[in-house]
């Protein structure tokens, strides 16, 4: 067994993801690095990755999100930028989280859609949506309906 | 500011958000960050070693495969320091920390045993459904804000 | 230097085991590479949709898109691992249908294991050595017929064998109790070498196999050091003289027992070990001691016996001595107790091990327990087939050594 020295100790790291019309990971990469004041930043195909003290990545995605607060996204991540740990290179395939991530920007456009909506509207005037752990019986209305159209 | 346990625990739009409306998402990046930024002995490439699924027989018994209680060494402490949950219950293609079916199901039961304010909701499919998504988290989390400022 | 073998891993939970490193690291020692198919989501949701097998656990969901695009050829690879967590029952039906998939569909080699936190690299590294000379030795392996004068060592944890071969025939032959490996090793080579009518100068390669072949063959500077697998299935195949077409292999050893499906005399699907001490020859040793009788008596005797009189099954060598005692206190026959102590052992082989390959016919058994005649009749039971067992079945890694050694032999 060999000891293990951590790295970045005491830093965070963030994906700043872009799904945009407007803006390109590359123009975000721009603003990043104009304001980064020594965190690392690195651009990738979706997106920044951020790595810095805390505080830093705050302000930096705070003043990030501002480019197109409907359409960038940040989510925490465990490794450094870069790691050879999490590289594609070196593990032959994407790491199995990148899948989930595959499948959520399929999804993300609807939520920016909603985002840019309850700008206009008041969350409290929009209906919930269906609970998925309610599983209703068939109403008797309904039932009778459907009773009456197979004897007809 | 409330800490808000997501599932998926690897959601962008969840951790996103929760975050984006004042509130800290529990996340299985921020389990994972703890495990590589502490020293200890080598185990590539999460830094979980084999002493993680001793820990997670806390939350799991022995008969209970390795790996479900290796995660649930970077959930269980998670679910217990959480103050409310959103969980999204068709979140089929969630893989790497959220691939396994069985902890995942522990870990949902484990949240609705615990007496917190809890969402649950499923992937928006359509444009109306995003904007019925985005309004009832930002109303949830609205409301955990009053909450807080009222005690 | 050769480039590493690229062994595709599929598998669910070995990072959250703790024991990725561990696999990593035994691929590594054998110059072997893991590595993760790289597939799209798209690839995912289609292959596994196609896969017909409904799991609920995303990561294995994934492990058959990687088995898929890897049997499709959209991604190559030399060999498969396939691992998923001890005591997943979703996992365990995953593993063993794409094993089957990538057997039936593919040349790959694969094996598949089921870890716990405590697998080590150590557990793992017969298999991946297994796995990687597949895959690099395929022409060593295609070797048929012994030339020139070899000698082949089998260091095992029970016993150590050696064999002196000339021009494809068995002139000497030596065994004896595994105690100090090298003393042991170098007892058996004077046997057979004394057999043959022969010095050491006369021997023209030398190969080595068992869990001592790297001390052993360092010592003796051995052309070839291999694993018992393919060394195993290659003197198993020789011997039964069914070099060609399907095959499966099964030595229930000392300390652990390989199943191993053979197609031309190349493995395909192999398992070995995973079953407590109740399940090894170590506990028909054991049996044959209280009955008060040699081991190469418990065969004969327990042909005479019926094994349904007295119930016994258990998994460890403590449990299982004491229900021997107890039937015996109970008044039952040292027959019949002979007769279900071979039928444990290779009921719990079939259930443990050999779930985990294809059988195929024929079903060749070797190795110091196949001359157990009560053993080779319960197992034949089980599988409802006439098991081959070969001439100097309990030579079969010296054999297969000595069989292979002879492709080390420069022209004169």
């Amino acid at each position: 067994m060999t000891d293990y020295t951590p790295t970045h100790v005491g830093t965070v790291t963030k994906y700043v993801v872009v799904e945009s019309f407007e803006v390109t990971p590359a123009d975000l990469a721009i603003r990043g690095y104009e304001i980064s004041n020594g965190a690392m930043i690195k651009e990738t195909c979706f997106g920044l990755v951020v790595n810095g003290k805390e505080e830093e990545v705050d302000r930096i995605v705070t003043e990030l999100r501002k480019v197109d607060p409907d359409h960038i996204f940040v989510k925490d991540r465990g490794f450094p930028p870069g790691d050879s740990r999490r590289c594609r290179a070196n593990l032959g395939g994407a790491r199995p989280g990148y899948h989930g991530m595959e499948y959520e920007m399929t999804v993300i456009p609807y939520v920016s859609h909603g985002l840019e909506e309850l700008k206009k509207h008041d969350a409290a005037t929009v209906p919930a949506p269906a609970d998925p752990l309610e599983h209703p019986a068939l109403d008797v209305v309904t039932l009778k309906k459907l009773i009456d159209a197979q004897e007809s | 500011m409330a800490k808000i346990f997501i599932y998926p625990a690897t959601s962008l739009i969840l951790s996103d958000l929760v975050s984006r409306h004042g509130h800290t998402p529990l996340s299985s990046a921020v389990a994972i960050r703890e495990r590589i930024q502490t020293a200890g002995l080598e185990s590539l490439p999460l830094q979980i070693t084999p002493e993680e699924p001793k820990k997670g027989l806390k939350w799991a018994a022995v008969e209970v495969p390795a790996g479900v209680r290796g995660r649930m060494s970077l959930y269980g402490p998670q679910i217990e320091q959480c103050e409310a949950a959103i969980i999204i219950n068709d979140a089929d293609l969630a893989f790497g920390c959220m691939g396994c079916a069985r902890t995942n199901e522990l870990i949902k039961f484990l949240l609705r045993q615990k007496d917190i304010p809890k969402l649950d909701l499923n992937y928006p499919k359509n444009e109306e459904e995003g904007v019925q998504f985005v309004a009832a988290i930002k109303r949830f989390l609205g409301e955990l804000k009053k909450r807080e400022d009222t005690k | 230097m050769t480039p590493p073998v690229r062994i595709a891993q599929l598998s669910c939970g070995a990072d959250y085991s703790g024991v990725q490193h561990e696999i990593d690291t035994a691929a590594h020692e054998v110059n072997g590479e893991i590595f993760f198919p790289d597939i799209a989501l798209k690839d995912i949701r289609r292959d596994y949709d196609a896969f017909g097998l409904d799991v609920k656990s995303p990561d294995l969901k994934l492990a058959i898109a990687r088995a898929k695009a890897l049997v499709d050829g959209r991604v190559e690879a030399d060999a498969v691992f396939i691992a998923t967590c001890f005591r997943c029952a979703e996992a365990a039906i995953v593993r063993n249908e794409l094993r089957r998939f990538i057997h039936e569909n593919s040349k790959l080699p694969v094996v598949s294991y089921s870890f716990t936190e405590r697998t080590t690299s150590g557990t793992l590294l017969t298999r991946m050595e297994a796995l990687t000379t597949i895959a690099r030795r395929r022409a060593l392996l295609a070797r048929e017929t012994q030339q020139g004068i070899t000698l082949g060592l089998d260091s095992g944890s029970a016993t150590t064998k050696a064999i002196v071969m000339k021009d494809n025939k068995i002139i000497g032959t030596g065994w004896q109790p595994t105690t100090e490996v090298l003393t042991s090793a170098h007892g058996v080579i004077e046997t057979a070498l004394a057999e043959a009518g022969m010095t050491m100068k006369d021997i023209q390669a030398i190969g080595t196999t068992g869990y001592g072949r790297f001390l052993v063959g360092k010592d003796l500077n051995a052309n070839l050091i291999q694993e018992e697998l393919t060394v195993n299935s290659k003197g198993a195949v020789y011997l039964a003289d069914r070099q060609h077409g399907p095959a499966t292999v099964i030595d229930i050893g000392g300390m652990d027992n390989k199943a191993i499906t053979v197609m031309d005399g190349i493995p395909g699907v192999f398992t070995m070990g995973g079953i407590c001490a109740g399940a090894s020859g170590r506990f028909l040793e054991m049996t044959a001691k209280r009955l008060g009788v040699d081991i190469t008596e418990l065969g004969p005797l327990s042909m005479k016996g019926f094994g349904g009189h007295v119930p016994m099954n258990s998994y460890c060598i403590v449990f299982g001595t004491q229900s021997l005692v107890n039937a015996l206190a109970a008044g039952s026959t040292r027959e019949d107790v002979a007769a279900a102590a071979c039928h444990s052992v290779a009921e719990q082989v079939f259930e443990q091990q050999l779930q985990e390959v294809d059988i195929k016919e024929p079903v060749i058994m070797v190795g110091g327990t196949s001359l157990i005649e009560g053993l080779v009749h319960a197992m034949g039971e089980l599988l409802q087939t006439k098991i081959v067992v070969p001439h100097h079945s309990q030579y079969i890694g010296a054999v297969g050594s000595a069989l292979l050694a002879s492709g080390f032999i420069k022209d004169e």
